[in-house]
């Protein structure tokens, strides 16, 4: 038996692959050709007789070492010719036609086996199951419901969602997408319910995807959302199953992409990112309540500062007398206007939220404690920053945190501090024109050409129900009525 | 120059909530704000509700057009009723219409806000902020301007009730409200009337955006409802108005609503009114972009362009004109002969309420007799 090394066969021109080997017929040399300069590719060749040669080939890092023993070598050693193809475990044998077949199984963890006496292209499949075990969602954490959570192994993630939709309507299309990553990407949803122009146009949007590699699902988010320049998010991502089966039972559609925990959920409206997954596990006036809570720390959130610098530089009129003197007081001693202490402070509290989130647990807390001294005492005692600010800087920062959706905290930034340009330069009258400016975005907006102000804007008013609050389950009798589901009713048979 | 669409339709037409909130917040600009001052006699209650009941009746007949298959046609829909020619020279009155009344509501609107808020800023720079918004809503397309009336809608309408504690002040007394019922006729009387008739008016627009509402036969009950909320707002701002001035000292308020924001007051804001007032910017700011789509439709209609897609230059160039049509008007006649201009609109806004409907509803009789 003699081991092999490839040598480097393609190249990179204008970002595509170019192909230096001009033939593309399925024989031996020209596969071999492929293999050269990889050096975790194995090229076996066992002679059994005379005129009885087979080549096995494959990726050395990509196969299953023990699997691969048990179910190649051993046979090709323990094994006669006329007995090899019965020693092999038939089951996970595929016939091979072309190059491009033999390549992509090559390179997806099976072995290539060539029998040069029948002319014979067979390939075994054998890749290496490696990936991390289930864990609990880090992103979407609940203390009831479910714990398990989305891994970097496709096949894993659709099980964990089959598992929850036991129906042979839940659909699962496959993609590859990405002309280096190969990356795989399954498209699913439930046939009978989910509205098929929002199947038909995301399958579209995926098959015109023309890059070259995809590492996560927000990349291929980027690709597939109908506004790439909007700062608001088109689709959920989350790592939570029961929150894709939950979706997909509402008449949506999730994409899975291999080798990230995270799946996208579509279409959204604005209204799905402050909901939580816990919404649904507790008493409906409970998470009715927490969800008005997120609704005002996000609207705290952006604009408590830009408002506290409206009115301290234009309205404070606005400011009861009592209120005033405070502000007064706390103010007299700054060097800065009102716009430019609350600029310094925010973008040291960014500083401070950036670096926690980058660094390791343990020098993040260090991070967090000198962040809050410097910023909580030392810039007031140093004469930097007003006490008022510092406050309200305290909760307008908690208040970000409120919002479960990670990427629309990171929204909120930037629409923060555009508000408080505009509160600078022209007070309240500024804060209203940023956000009707803001309002008019989110209502052109749409997420699979589906409304993302839905069902505000357009006015659906039923299902309200599951919109500022979160009514009891059983008064949500139907499907959100903006994506147009093919079976509106929840229940099996209306009573 | 690049080439999009602002008149496409790409969703179902919008249904029958989208016309009781365009028709009420249609109603409900600017002339809410100084119609107290008008009216003045308590007995103007009446004139409210009659002239309610009158503008009940010409929705209806406004009804019978939105009902006819010349409505679903939109421009074509008038090309059949009036011929091409005709509907160019409406185009062009429609236009004169349009930018007087984009004009007194912006002026009018920019006025109350510079006296009350920003006393110290130049009004044109509110004017161009302001335009400079109007102008990324309507880039946004017919469609995405109309569907913003609920988000309009549900973000001023609860203003109304922040007038209830007007109606219980301490001084207050039934006998404000009277005499209900007139003892002597006042000359100017009939002024008032005809301001509730032009603050009524606006509806007559719709039947420019008649196809992208839903045709059906709820729209009858639809405007009704509109209409039938804005008199109730109506109402309740001017009882509200008499119980806080009384007739006596009514007419000596300029901008007797907002004079009565200023009372307000709340444990956090001082000055409710501040923020009142900006807030129903966002109405101003949505009517306007409507009629500013209405206008860029109508210059394409009047060019013979109908049908070619518009540009993003012809888009700028037309609110520049517009903006510059506005500031003209502010520098040349508000500030100077501000009432010629505020009366020429009432006129016009009663004119044109009274007389559209009416020539819709005939023109369309006169067709469908033609046809038998």
């Amino acid at each position: 038996m003699r081991r092999k090394k490839g040598k480097n066969s393609i190249n990179m021109e204008h970002g595509k692959i170019k192909d230096t080997t001009q033939d593309t017929t399925l024989t031996i040399d020209v596969l071999k050709e492929k293999l050269i300069n990889i050096e975790d590719a194995e090229i076996i060749e066992h002679q059994f007789n005379q005129d009885e040669l087979v080549t096995v080939l494959y990726i050395r890092t990509l196969v299953d070492e023990e699997r691969f023993n048990e179910s190649i070598i051993a046979p090709l050693n323990r094994c006669t010719y006329k007995t090899l193809y019965a020693c092999i475990d038939n089951s996970k044998v595929t016939i091979i036609t072309s190059l491009e077949d033999a390549l992509n199984k090559l390179f997806s963890g099976s072995i290539i086996l060539y029998d040069s006496t029948k002319i014979q292209w067979l390939s075994v499949q054998l890749e290496n199951s490696l990936h991390r075990a289930i864990q609990t969602s880090s992103t979407e954490t609940v203390i009831y419901g479910a714990k398990d959570s989305f891994i970097e192994n496709i096949s894993h993630n659709i099980l964990m969602i089959r598992r929850r939709l036991a129906i042979p309507e839940l659909k699962s299309e496959k993609f590859t997408v990405g002309y280096l990553s190969k990356t795989t990407v399954v498209l699913m949803y439930i046939e009978g319910i989910t509205n098929p122009e929002i199947i038909t146009y995301a399958r579209k949007k995926i098959k015109n995807i023309n890059f070259d590699q995809f590492l996560d699902s927000s990349q291929i988010a980027a690709f597939i959302e109908d506004h790439q320049y909007s700062i608001f998010p088109q689709f959920l991502q989350t790592d939570r199953p029961d929150a894709c089966a939950f979706a997909l039972g509402e008449g949506k559609i999730t994409i899975l992409v291999n080798n990230t925990p995270f799946a996208l959920i579509a279409p959204i409206t604005f209204f799905h990112l402050f909901q939580s997954p816990e919404d649904y596990f507790l008493r409906w006036p409970i998470a009715s309540f927490l969800r008005l809570v997120r609704y005002v720390s996000f609207i705290l959130s952006m604009i408590l500062i830009p408002a506290y610098v409206a009115l301290t530089t234009h309205h404070y009129q606005i400011i009861p007398l009592q209120i005033l003197f405070v502000i007064l007081e706390s103010r007299s001693k700054l060097p800065f206007t009102p716009f430019w202490e609350a600029l310094l402070m925010l973008i040291t509290l960014e500083i401070i939220k950036e670096a926690s989130l980058r660094m390791p647990t343990k020098t993040s807390q260090t991070l967090g404690v000198i962040g809050g001294i410097v910023v909580g005492q030392a810039a007031v005692e140093a004469g930097f920053a007003s006490k008022v600010l510092i406050v309200l800087m305290g909760i307008s920062a908690i208040a970000f945190f409120l919002v479960p959706n990670y990427l629309m905290t990171k929204a909120n930034v930037l629409i923060q501090f555009s508000l408080l340009l505009l509160a600078s330069f022209m007070g309240i009258f500024g804060l209203m024109l940023g956000a009707v400016v803001a309002l008019a975005h989110l209502n052109s907006l749409t997420s699979l050409k589906q409304p993302y102000l839905a069902p505000f804007a357009p006015f659906y008013w039923k299902d309200w129900i599951d919109l500022f609050i979160r009514g009891p389950l059983t008064w949500m009798t139907t499907r959100p009525n903006y994506l147009k589901t093919l079976q509106k009713w929840r229940y099996s048979s209306r009573r | 120059m690049s080439v999009f669409s602002l008149y496409d339709q790409k969703e179902s037409p919008f249904g029958g909530i989208y016309v009781i909130f365009l028709v009420n917040r249609l109603q409900m600009i600017y002339f809410f704000l100084i119609m107290p001052t008008y009216l003045v006699y308590p007995y103007m209650v009446w004139g409210i509700l009659a002239l309610g009941i009158v503008s009940h009746l010409n929705l209806l007949i406004l009804s019978k057009w939105f009902s006819s298959d010349f409505a679903k046609k939109g421009y074509l829909g008038f090309v059949q009723l009036f011929g091409q020619g005709m509907v160019r020279i409406f185009a062009c009155v429609g236009v004169f219409l349009i930018l007087i009344k984009i004009s007194v509501i912006m002026l009018g609107y920019v006025e109350v806000y510079h006296q009350f808020i920003f006393s110290s800023v130049n009004p044109n720079w509110l004017i161009l902020f302001v335009f400079i918004v109007i102008f990324y809503i309507t880039y946004q397309g017919m469609e995405n301007t109309i569907r913003f009336v609920v988000i309009v809608f549900f973000f001023t309408f609860w203003a109304i009730g922040l007038f209830v504690p007007f109606l219980f002040p301490p001084i207050a007394a039934l006998h404000d409200l009277y005499p209900l019922i007139p003892v002597e006729w006042s000359r100017d009387s009939w002024k008032g009337l005809l301001l509730i008739w032009s603050a009524l008016s606006g509806p007559e627009y719709l039947i420019l955006l008649a196809t992208w509402l839903k045709p059906n036969n709820k729209m009858k009950r639809n405007l009704a409802i509109g209409n039938a909320v804005t008199v109730f707002e109506y109402l309740f701002l001017f009882i509200a108005s008499l119980f806080y001035y009384s007739s006596n000292f009514l007419s000596l308020s300029k901008f007797p609503v907002p004079n009565m924001l200023q009372y307000l007051e709340s444990p956090v804001f001082e000055r409710v009114d501040i923020l009142l007032l900006t807030l129903h910017w966002l109405l101003v700011i949505f009517v306007i972009a409507i009629f500013m789509l209405v206008i860029f439709r109508a210059k394409g209609i009047i060019m013979g362009k109908w049908g070619k897609n518009p540009t993003l230059f012809g888009l700028v160039l037309s609110f520049i004109v517009v903006m510059v049509f506005i500031v003209i008007m502010n520098e040349w006649f508000w500030k100077s002969e501000q009432n010629l201009l505020l009366e020429l609109q009432i006129w016009l806004g009663a004119l044109t309420y009274t007389v559209v409907p009416f020539l819709l509803y005939v023109a369309v009789r006169l067709k469908e007799r033609v046809n038998k």
